[in-house]
């Protein structure tokens, strides 16, 4: 067994026989198990990318005058009351904002691509690279940052990184411009050309990190039926080897450390439940709430769950879908998101849209009180965590996308300084700040991601 | 890897460079030139020492075959190689990594993949490439005939039936297998990972590699459909969503759905229990959060039904929009609906009758371009996105299923008759999923999972606990083949006969077998030739073989790819997603045709008929036919149709969502038909997209841009081969309609096949083929038999591929000839005991380099 032996598979070793499609096995096959968690020593945070689409009213002139998003003092004494971010004031210590980057890569190329800012800029968040335009399945933009990390540090989980999202996705909005679908749906790619489905049935999500069951005596009963099947199948292997060639018999060999594979996973569940916290919701969801608040509670709920139950340790997360009319009454307006966006440049029309900004990031502080809830060996969660929350969109109002929203939230194991406001310099690309990150987290080799020029202290606002 | 694929990528490049190395041959003068590089070979010489008298052809084509010797000396025959093969395959130049400058016609036996590599670029016509001299008469045919007879007689000495790990039951097989035995429709895909293919099939055992998460995926599914089939009283609230595709069509009506409906859907869902679940419908909206379709004269209104029956009539309303608190969704009340299979749909209630098209004709009437879906003057209809139900609220408890009448033969009536009764049950059960009566352990292990759970809930809670044990078990999820414990390595046995029932029913039906053929199997009757034949009749009789159409069919002819391409919206605006898959229906019926009625394998190719419903022959232009049943049309006389290069699957599977692609179809002609795909683009060729599109003022056809693009020699080298094929199809457009310009400009489709014949169009293209059968019947074999066998066709399994083939040719190519000659074969009815754990011509078990 390959991730028995420590050693990994060459990817192009293992795409030798096949001619076309790869599906979810090669995963744990490729991956050397045991060494990640010699590397990981459970030191490698967690990772929570959340994009916001439409960018943010204080990305024009006349927002960042009066300071709607980026504070206006760079370094530690900055004020978030004129910002959208003013929800975050009892986290400024786990706040690290970082101003005046630029999405250059979700800007159009060709003629053909002006206009299409919506429709391929959340693929460009977390890659920094350009979608090439095709509404086939030719699609490519680049490998996202998530994917990077959960290549190299979340296979020692048992889930290796989860996408999630709240917006519908393949709405009609999407795929015009002579964009597919994917570009406006999908954040995490795992290579260029391979889009990550995202699950918005907050249902579904739950049952892949913690079983299938509406109440946790449910999913205890189904473990203990899984287990004791597993034990079963685990005999008939082995009596099934007698009567077999050796090449059959090499491959049941196999499925018998797989075996073994699987109920370590149930064993760790169990050892975590066992330890005496409430880490189970009581009931699973039934599905996708109405409300968009409950909704992305709901999400914040799992993924803190995942992370206490360390199931998985990658989430990426959308929070919202370009192009979307949602309303959100409890942020003061009652105007759709997409025409709030277009606010015209008006003194009435970005406030408008700067409740709606500052709205979604208030969604934040319930999340992070979560996790600073959580306790794991000499730190709470959020000391763990690394967040990142921002937009590959700047001003909403031209579909620009120059100094977009960017904030990092919790300490990434003690290695991200906090209550700090880094201005860039002009024209920096957000892939520096990203770059930076994917070194906070232990991708030190990483040398490029989409155009980088260099990296960007996370810890310095010299 | 050595597979066949791999062996005739390398011949054909080999070929591809041969020719850049020559000055366009037609501009050379024939015979009086000495050749511009192989100044040591002299074409006057390539003609054998024998027939010095031969005519001597050149140019692009093949010489006219002349009666000629049927056999030549083997030293004849080296020469004949060493001088018309051996100038590009020497050892310097090494063309298609292949050397013949020590071909030795005495050795060849120690070289049988060399020998065969040759026969099959021999027997395509494909060597020499055209342009290069070559022997005269039918020299060549004599040299493919030598080697093959030596290769056949080198095989009836050692013969090799191969051998592969054993399979795994895959997604498709899995849903028949839980079908059969449970009476359940599931969806595999919704547990099991993807199936990797390899050589076209997706049941190819060596890369179906074990994994943990595959082996969760299998107990996540044995849970879950042991509750759906026994019924889930307990069942927790949770909601399980239907997409409907943007393409689909909202006016054609869709299958299942009630009369007086439109578009929405309508699927087979199986209920876990008795109670009152809810019904959500989400409609499309237009970018600014509109509905899609709000221009519309009136509201529409959504009929749900459960089994043809109305439960609920949902109004659409046109001011409907994102922004509202529910969005785009419109839900039901609580509707009662009991435990087990119900048809549920949700579907437009059909208002009127007649054009629906105004002002601008709507886009096919799905919802391929989202912006006038609020547009006065065009009549859109609003899309159903998203169908969703959410429940069991209040369950009642589970009432009678067809899946539980199935598995309860026998109700105890009094506690002491319980055992007895699951007893009974699981031994009838665990027979079928184990395709094999149970031995008494194989019992004892199920029956201790009835008793625990009997324990926990009583007797159906037992009989479930062992029915998810039945799922699990590695007898029901592998097709393990028994080895003889006295079997000494390197020796050929018999499959045994339990085994062979499943290899044939797997085969011909894409399910386990019946209990006819396990009786058979067990009785050791398969052994019998006349019985394994007879079973394959009686097989090839029952409605189940038509998997031979839509699993080994549709994957050699790549039928899924159709799914890839979304052809253009404003250029091809009646593509919608029924019309894909009415597509993929006609040739999955045209193949089931040829196989049930016994039809000629040729007729693929030759046939004058085809498969449609109402839909696809207005898109054909074929006219009287009503309805949405497909039935059998003659192809009218003008329609430039013939045989599957008339297939609308095809044709769009080929090409590109905004225009065709005579490489992509002459590539998939080459490689799917002819089994000698060519090698794939070297690096950093120039994209076709950079070609202008325009040139002196007016837009270039494709082949016009083709012709652009294939100025560089190296690109010319191989698309000499692909194009003209591809070019012969052009008439069909990027959706297989029939048309004769392309942006304005009358099209060009004439070209030379490879052997030098004139083709224009899909029937002279198919004459062109048919002049060479052999290539096409042994590549049809050889796909066969990797479906049959889950494992690819090497080399040593050419002699059996011919012998099949003369076997066949004997009664023009029957094509249930084909399926008996394979399950006659050695390969399928033997295997070779391995010398040891060895793996090493096995990809994805060579030890990783790290």
């Amino acid at each position: 067994m390959y991730f028995l032996s420590g050693k990994a598979m060459p990817r192009r070793q293992f795409l030798q026989n096949l001619s076309a499609t790869i599906a979810l096995p090669y995963l744990d096959a490729m991956i050397p198990t045991g060494r990640g968690s010699r590397i990981l020593a459970n030191k490698a945070p967690r990772l929570v990318a959340i994009e916001m689409v439409h960018g943010a009213a204080g990305c024009n002139e006349l927002g960042s005058k009066l300071n709607l998003w980026s504070p206006a003092a760079a370094g530690k004494q900055f004020d978030l009351a004129p910002t959208a971010m003013s929800s975050l004031e009892q986290y400024r210590d786990y706040l690290t904002i970082i101003s005046n980057t630029d999405v250059r890569e979700a800007e159009p190329s060709s003629p053909n691509e002006i206009g299409g800012d919506h429709f391929r800029s959340s693929a460009t968040f977390l890659t920094q690279a350009h979608a090439r335009q095709t509404e086939g399945s030719d699609v490519r933009v680049g490998t996202s940052l998530d994917q990077l990390y959960a290549k190299r540090f979340g296979q020692d989980t048992p889930i290796p990184s989860m996408q999630l999202c709240i917006e519908n996705v393949d709405q009609a909005g999407g795929c015009a411009y002579g964009y597919a679908c994917v570009y406006t749906d999908s954040i995490s790619w795992s290579s260029p050309t391979e889009p990550l489905p995202v699950i918005r049935d907050p249902r579904v999500a739950f049952e892949k990190l913690f079983g299938v069951g509406g109440t946790s005596s449910e999913r205890a009963e189904r473990r203990r039926t899984r287990r004791s099947i597993l034990d079963f199948v685990s005999g008939e292997m082995s009596s099934l080897k007698v009567n077999l060639g050796p090449d059959d018999r090499q491959r049941l060999d196999k499925y018998l450390e797989d075996i073994r594979e699987v109920e370590r996973r149930i064993q760790r569940v169990e050892a975590r439940n066992q330890s005496g916290d409430p880490r189970e919701l009581p009931e699973a969801p039934a599905g996708v709430p109405d409300a968009f608040a409950e909704h992305v509670k709901l999400m914040f709920d799992i993924q803190a769950l995942a992370f206490a139950a360390d199931i998985t340790r990658v989430f990426s997360f959308k929070m919202g879908r370009d192009g979307s009319s949602r309303t959100y009454p409890e942020s003061g307006t009652d105007k759709p998101f997409h025409p709030a966006s277009h606010h015209g440049g008006t003194e009435r029309g970005v406030k408008d849209f700067n409740m709606i900004n500052k709205y979604h990031v208030s969604m934040l502080p319930y999340f992070l009180d979560k996790l600073k809830s959580i306790q794991e060996n000499d730190g709470n969660m959020l000391d763990k965590t690394m967040i990142i929350y921002g937009s590959p969109m700047g001003d909403s109002n031209l579909h620009n996308h120059r100094r977009c929203p960017l904030i990092l939230l919790g300490k990434a194991e003690g290695q991200l300084a906090g209550n700090l406001h880094i201005k860039a310099p002009d024209g920096t690309p957000m892939a520096n700040a990203m770059l930076s990150m994917m070194h906070t987290l232990g991708l030190n080799d990483q040398t490029k991601f989409g155009d980088a020029t260099g990296a960007l202290n996370l810890n310095s606002y010299a | 890897m050595k597979s066949l694929v791999a062996a005739s990528v390398g011949g054909l490049s080999l070929l591809a460079v041969a020719i850049i190395d020559r000055p366009d041959p037609i501009a050379t003068p024939a015979l009086t030139s000495p050749l511009a590089t192989s100044a040591s070979f002299d074409p006057l010489l390539s003609d054998p020492p024998l027939r010095p008298s031969a005519p001597i052809r050149r140019g692009l084509g093949h010489p006219v075959l002349a009666p000629a010797p049927t056999a030549l000396a083997a030293s004849a025959l080296t020469d004949v190689v060493k001088k018309t093969c051996a100038g590009c395959h020497s050892d310097q130049r090494k063309q298609g990594n292949l050397s013949l400058q020590g071909f030795d016609m005495t050795n060849i036996n120690g070289s049988p993949e060399l020998a065969e590599k040759m026969i099959g670029k021999l027997r395509a016509g494909m060597m020499p490439p055209p342009g290069r001299p070559r022997p005269g008469g039918d020299t060549l045919n004599v040299l493919a005939g030598t080697l093959e007879r030596m290769m056949d007689a080198r095989y009836a000495l050692n013969p090799n039936p191969g051998t592969r790990t054993f399979q795994r039951l895959n997604r498709a097989e899995y849903e028949r297998s839980v079908k059969d035995l449970l009476g359940v429709d599931i969806k595999a895909e919704s547990w099991l990972p993807l199936d990797t293919k390899s050589a076209n099939f997706d049941n190819i055992a060596d890369v179906q590699t074990p994994s943990a998460t595959l082996l969760d995926s299998y107990l996540d599914a044995a849970s879950e459909i042991s509750r759906l089939a026994v019924g889930d009283p307990k069942a927790s609230v949770s909601t399980s969503s239907y997409r409907i595709a943007r393409l689909a069509s909202q006016v054609d009506p869709v299958e299942g759905a009630p009369a007086g409906t439109r578009g929405g859907t309508s699927v087979l869902h199986t209920f876990p229990a008795d109670g009152q679940y809810v019904f959500t419908i989400t409609l499309h909206a237009i970018p600014t959060g509109q509905l899609f379709g709000s221009a519309a004269p009136f509201d529409e209104k959504i009929e749900i039904s459960v089994n043809g029956e109305r439960m609920s009539v949902l109004e659409v309303d046109r001011g409907m929009s994102q922004a509202d608190p529910n969005g785009m969704e419109i839900r039901t009340k609580p509707i009662s609906v009991r435990a087990g299979p119900q048809r549920i749909t949700a579907a437009f209630v059909r208002t009127f009758e007649g054009p629906v098209n105004d002002n601008i004709a709507p886009i096919g009437h799905s919802i391929a371009d989202t912006q006038i879906g609020s547009q006065a003057g065009i009549t859109t209809q609003s899309h159903v996105q998203m169908f969703a139900v959410t429940g069991p609220f209040n369950p009642t408890g589970v009432s009678d299923t067809p899946s539980r009448r199935r598995i309860f033969s026998c109700r105890p009536l009094a506690p002491e008759e319980a055992r007895p009764c699951a007893e009974k049950i699981m031994t009838r059960l665990g027979a079928q999923a184990y395709r094999r009566p149970l031995a008494p352990n194989d019992l004892k292990g199920l029956l201790a999972f009835y008793d625990a759970g009997a324990k926990d809930g009583g007797f159906e809670l037992g009989v479930r606990t062992a029915v998810e044990a039945l799922l699990a078990s590695p007898h029901f999820i592998f097709r393990v083949e028994e080895m003889p414990a006295v079997a000494k390595p390197g020796s050929r046995v018999a499959v045994s006969g339990i085994d062979l029932a499943s290899r044939l029913s797997f085969f011909v039906w894409g399910a386990p077998p019946d209990a006819q053929l396990v009786s058979l199997g067990r009785r050791g009757l398969l052994a019998d030739t006349t019985v394994l034949i007879a079973q394959t009749k009686r097989m090839l009789a029952d409605k189940r073989s038509n998997a031979l159409s839509t699993r080994f069919a549709a994957q050699w002819l790549r039928l899924s790819d159709i799914e890839k391409v979304h052809p253009d919206a404003l250029q091809y605006p009646d593509f919608r997603e029924q019309l894909a898959s009415d597509m993929v229906q006609e040739t999955e019926m045209f193949f089931d045709h040829l196989v049930r009625e016994n039809r000629s394998f040729l007729e693929l190719y030759t046939a004058n008929w085809t498969y449609v419903n109402e839909d696809l022959a207005k898109h054909y232009g074929i006219p009287g036919v009503v309805g949405t049943n497909f039935r059998r049309v003659e192809y009218p006389a003008t329609s430039g149709r013939v045989g599957i290069f008339g297939h609308g699957s095809v044709l769009t599977l080929t090409s590109h969502a905004n225009r065709t692609s005579p490489v992509l179809r002459g590539k998939w002609v080459m490689e799917v038909l002819m089994g000698t795909p060519p090698p794939p683009p070297p690096p950093d060729v120039p994209d076709l997209e950079k070609t202008g599109e325009s040139k002196e003022g007016r837009l270039l056809t494709t082949r016009e841009r083709m012709e652009e693009h294939r100025a560089n020699p190296s690109c010319r080298s191989c698309h000499v081969f692909i194009d003209p094929i591809g070019l012969a199809m052009d008439n069909f457009d990027v959706n297989g309609q029939w048309r004769i310009r392309e942006n304005g400009t009358p099209l060009d489709t004439r070209g030379d096949f490879y052997d030098g014949t004139k083709i224009t169009n899909a029937l002279e293209l198919q004459k062109a083929l048919l002049k060479r059968p052999t290539p096409l019947v042994r590549n049809f074999t050889q796909n066969l038999m990797a479906y049959a066998l889950g494992r690819r066709v090497e080399y040593y399994d050419h002699p059996a591929v011919r012998k099949i083939e003369a076997q066949v040719k004997a009664n023009n190519y029957r094509m249930q000839d084909f399926i008996v000659g394979v399950v006659k074969s050695d390969a399928f009815r033997l295997k070779k005991v391995m010398e040891q754990a060895d793996s090493g011509t096995r990809g994805v078990s060579v030890p990783g380099v790290h």
